[in-house]
């Protein structure tokens, strides 16, 4: 599980209404991906590429928990995150839809927006290609690992509920 | 085990859990409200294709809409209606106060249950001693809803020891916020947090509330209050089902013990643009207000309305200022005209609004242009929550919110408490 592409970088303690504002969530997903992060940087949902890479600073996609907010970010083709650290819900959802998240200390110190990043989810090595560091995130637990392979919560839930009982 | 240990064990069919097991756990109750409700009832009848497993157990609130404003929005509460009907989960329509509120006084929340629901501050339900945590909506539909089971990770505990007696003029809902900044956003992430001490321990049931309700807001994945006689009286007010009383053992451990003393707090104002960004009132005293408020997801308890009511009694808010009062429930409206208090907050100058969640993320009402400021006890002030991303919320007591609605400026409460 591998993407690359440009790193579009963004702060720290981002809330989820941030990414998709409340009004919209009951609305399209293609309307929630054409505004996605509108307020902190409008070029993002206008500019990215299939691949690219979100990265983001401490305590990212606090605050609700819609599941609308990750999904919008999937929408928009993105290859992954790599935050300095995720809350709690957003994680938990990210990977409950299958878009994979690495939480990496340190990350946003280490690479700049518009750099070309290389990341490995299942190592947790990102590499900047730029500047030619590499950065060694945290491992994705097999569980959470397992659900990302299996593309998300859904399609292993039923066997998930009969297994541990 | 601690208490949640001892209930994820319990509902996992396990003798014993540790931090950091992975469980499936049995769900007692899902919370769902307006928003969650209709996007969770899109995945769970487009991608899930099963039978809810246990209708009785979901429970679907409208509160952000205590009326739709907009044909749109009346569609999705339609179509939600309809959901509710088709697979017999119970609804509450506009006007029944807000989701937390509305199941723990229908009698859906319970001591040694397991509560989850889409609200991030589903949380607050470990007042009681249930553990209870905010989940995606693929958790609700794709495992609550057809196999009424979902995952956790076992949290570690953080045990939170509070003491201390408050000066006059200030409130738990001023200790609650100064201890969001202490804690920090992100300060305790995925932990389940102990709230205790001798000050918690003092405290009314609904004081207590609001120290569960911060523990989205510094990360953690549940807060909980060991129950105590308290807990069953006021249990017994909403249910006469039987629950399981379930204790932490004296000797279960805990990650950390963080210890805070509130005697020495000011009244406390957490400003735009997060909820760490709190001081005493004298560092804001002075910025204009337009908007007052009392609602939202911790806001408009009666306790809330008894202060306000406290300062605006005999007085009047400034020109210019418009104070919105939201019950939180059916049941304190109506508490609120048997005490005198609807004609009192009327006279001052208030609007009284429907029962719900009130300016929560401006969905029926509380919108602000750029220029515009609110100060209310609701649970959040990020930009853009209610209206323009220029416009400001500030956080604090009721006492505070009619003290500033007074002036028309952020004003200390403890100048009209003499």
């Amino acid at each position: 599980m591998k993407a690359r592409g440009r790193c579009w970088k963004f702060g720290d303690n981002i809330p989820t209404d941030q990414m998709v504002r409340s009004d919209r969530a009951i609305g399209s997903m293609d309307d929630m991906r054409k505004h996605v992060l509108e307020n902190l940087n409008p070029a993002f949902a206008r500019d990215v590429q299939p691949g690219d890479i979100l990265v983001a600073g401490r305590h990212f996609g606090q605050s609700s928990g819609r599941a609308v907010a990750p999904k919008a970010l999937q929408a928009t083709g993105i290859g992954g995150l790599v935050v300095d650290s995720a809350a709690r819900l957003f994680y938990r959802n990210c990977y409950e839809i299958g878009l994979p998240l690495l939480q990496c200390p340190g990350i946003t110190a280490g690479v700049d927006d518009g750099d070309i990043l290389a990341v490995d989810f299942e190592s947790g090595i990102i590499t900047n290609e730029r500047s030619n560091v590499s950065l060694q995130g945290e491992a994705i637990p097999p569980f959470l690992m397992d659900m990302l392979r299996a593309g998300g919560l859904i399609p292993m839930a039923g066997r998930l509920a009969e297994e541990e009982q | 085990m601690n208490l949640v240990e001892k209930i994820l064990a319990k509902a996992s069919g396990r003798q014993k859990v540790e931090p950091g097991d992975i469980v499936v756990a049995n769900v007692d109750c899902l919370l769902l409200h307006d928003l969650s409700g209709y996007i969770t009832s899109r995945v769970f009848e487009n991608e899930v294709h099963r039978p809810m497993k246990y209708p009785e157990r979901v429970v679907i609130v409208f509160d952000h809409h205590f009326s739709p404003p907009t044909e749109s929005q009346a569609r999705v509460l339609e179509e939600t209606r309809a959901f509710a009907r088709r697979h017999g989960v119970h609804l509450f329509d506009c006007g029944s106060g807000n989701i937390h509120h509305a199941g723990l006084r229908n009698g859906f929340i319970r001591p040694g249950a397991v509560i989850v629901g889409s609200d991030s501050h589903t949380p607050v339900h470990g007042a009681v001693g249930a553990f209870a945590a905010g989940l995606g909506n693929n958790s609700h539909a794709g495992m609550v809803m057809p196999f009424g089971k979902a995952w956790f990770r076992v949290p570690e505990t953080i045990r939170i020891e509070l003491s201390g007696h408050h000066k006059p003029g200030v409130t738990p809902r001023d200790s609650a916020l100064w201890l969001t900044a202490q804690i920090g956003e992100g300060g305790a992430v995925y932990k389940a947090l102990h709230f205790g001490g001798k000050y918690i321990k003092e405290l009314d049931m609904w004081d207590r509330w609001l120290f569960p309700l911060i523990t989205v807001d510094v990360g953690a994945k549940c807060g909980f209050i060991e129950p105590d006689e308290k807990t069953v009286q006021f249990m017994s007010e909403f249910t006469s089902n039987p629950y399981d009383l379930l204790y932490s053992d004296s000797d279960s451990d805990f990650q950390a013990t963080w210890s805070y003393d509130i005697s020495d707090l000011e009244p406390q104002v957490a400003a735009s643009p997060t909820l760490g960004n709190v001081g005493p009132i004298s560092v804001f005293a002075g910025r204009e207000v337009q908007w007052a408020e009392l609602g939202g997801h911790g806001g408009g308890r009666i306790e809330d309305i008894r202060q306000a009511a406290e300062i605006l009694r005999g007085r009047h808010i400034a020109n210019g200022v418009k104070f919105n009062v939201v019950p939180s429930s059916r049941q304190v409206f109506q508490q609120a005209c048997d005490e005198g208090l609807v004609v009192d907050m009327f006279q001052a100058g208030c609007t009284w609004f429907p029962p719900s969640t009130g300016s929560n993320q401006a969905i029926n009402m509380g919108a602000m242009a750029e220029t515009e400021s609110m100060v209310s006890t609701h649970a959040r002030n990020f930009p853009g929550r209610n209206g323009s991303p220029k416009a400001k919320m500030y956080l604090s007591s009721a006492y505070t919110v009619a003290a500033s609605a007074v002036r028309g400026v952020l004003s200390d409460p403890r100048e009209f408490l003499a």
